[in-house]
C-alpha cells in the first residue's frame, strides 16, 4: 500500500475501509492470542443464559480490527499515538464488520504532523456498534 | 469461570489504588498468534509487535483480575482508550502494573449505575513506558 503524507491529507476525507468478517474460529483464536477465556464469546448455551441468541464478537477484538485500519492506513512512516473506543453494540460471529474512520482534523504539535480521526465498526445493518476517535503521526513529503 | 462478587458502593470504594502487576514476554509467537487471529498479514510485524497487542486482554484487562467486587448486578465494557508511547519490539518483556483508579457513581431517577475505570501502565525491560491504556466497566 502506498505511503500516506500529511500533505496529502483532508479534514473530512475517509481512509480506507477494512473489511472483517470474525467466525466463532476466529474468536476461540483470540482468547488464546489474548487470554481472555470469559464464556459469553465461545459458549452458546452460556451467552443464551444471559439473554444473547449466540456467542459475541469480543470488544476487544473490534478494536484490534480498529487499530489494524490505523496501522494500515498511516503505512510504515507513520505511527498511531491515540485510539479510544465505547462498546455499544454487539456483533456476532459471521457477521461482515466493515472498519471505517474519516479524518477530522490535522495540526503540526511538537514538530509532529497530527491527525485526528473518527473511527468505528459498522454492523451489517449500517449501526455503529463500537465508536471512536485516534491520533495518528503522519510523514511529511 | 470466576465467581463475580458483590459489594456495596461504600466497599467497592476501598478498592480505589489497589494494583496488581503482570510480566509477559512478547516473543514471534505472541505476535504471529495475535496477527494471525486478526488477519493482519503486515511484515513489519516480524519484529515489532503491532499497537494492537496492548488491546488484548493478556495486557490490557488483566486489571479484571483485581477482584475488584461489582456495586450492582449487571455489568458491561463500556469502553477503552489507548495511548501509545514507543514500539513494542520482539524480545521486549512487558511489565504491567494494572489500577483500579477511579469510580463513579452515576446512579439517578432511571436506576443505579457506576462507572469503574482500571488504568494499567505497560513499561519495558527499559522501564520505557510504551503505552498506557484504561478500560471502562459500566456496572448497573
Amino acid at each position: 500500500m502506498a505511503q500516506v503524507y500529511y500533505e496529502d491529507v483532508k479534514e473530512g476525507s475517509d481512509i480506507p475501509t477494512l473489511e472483517k468478517t470474525p467466525t466463532a474460529r476466529t474468536l476461540v483464536m483470540w482468547a488464546g492470542a489474548s487470554g481472555d477465556f470469559f464464556e459469553l464469546h465461545y459458549d452458546k448455551d452460556f451467552a443464551k443464559s444471559m439473554g444473547f441468541p449466540n456467542v459475541l464478537v469480543h470488544g476487544r477484538l473490534e478494536a484490534a480490527f480498529l487499530t489494524q485500519l490505523l496501522t494500515d492506513w498511516v503505512g510504515d512512516k507513520g505511527e498511531v499515538k491515540k485510539m479510544s473506543v465505547q462498546y455499544r453494540g454487539n456483533a456476532f460471529p459471521g457477521e461482515k464488520l466493515l472498519c471505517k474512520g474519516k479524518v477530522t482534523k490535522k495540526y503540526v504539535q511538537d514538530g509532529q504532523n497530527l491527525v485526528e480521526l473518527e473511527i468505528w465498526v459498522e454492523n451489517p445493518e449500517g449501526k455503529k456498534i463500537t465508536p471512536g476517535t485516534a491520533v495518528v503521526a503522519l510523514p511529511s513529503k | 469461570m470466576a465467581e463475580i462478587k458483590f459489594a456495596s458502593m461504600d466497599e467497592v470504594r476501598t478498592y480505589l489504588g489497589k494494583k496488581r502487576e503482570e510480566e509477559i514476554e512478547i516473543d514471534g509467537t505472541v505476535i504471529r498468534a495475535y496477527c494471525e487471529c486478526i488477519g493482519d498479514p503486515n511484515p513489519k510485524w516480524s519484529d515489532t509487535a503491532p499497537p494492537g497487542l496492548v488491546t488484548t486482554a493478556m495486557v490490557s484487562s488483566g486489571a479484571m483480575l483485581l477482584g475488584v467486587p461489582l456495586p450492582f448486578k449487571r455489568s458491561v465494557a463500556g469502553g477503552a482508550d489507548w495511548e501509545f508511547f514507543k514500539p513494542i519490539k520482539k524480545g521486549d518483556v512487558i511489565h504491567t502494573s494494572h489500577e483500579f483508579s477511579e469510580l463513579q457513581d452515576k446512579t439517578s431517577d432511571k436506576g443505579p449505575r457506576a462507572l469503574m475505570v482500571y488504568r494499567s501502565t505497560h513499561k519495558n525491560q527499559k522501564g520505557e513506558i510504551v503505552a498506557i491504556s484504561t478500560n471502562t466497566i459500566m456496572s448497573y
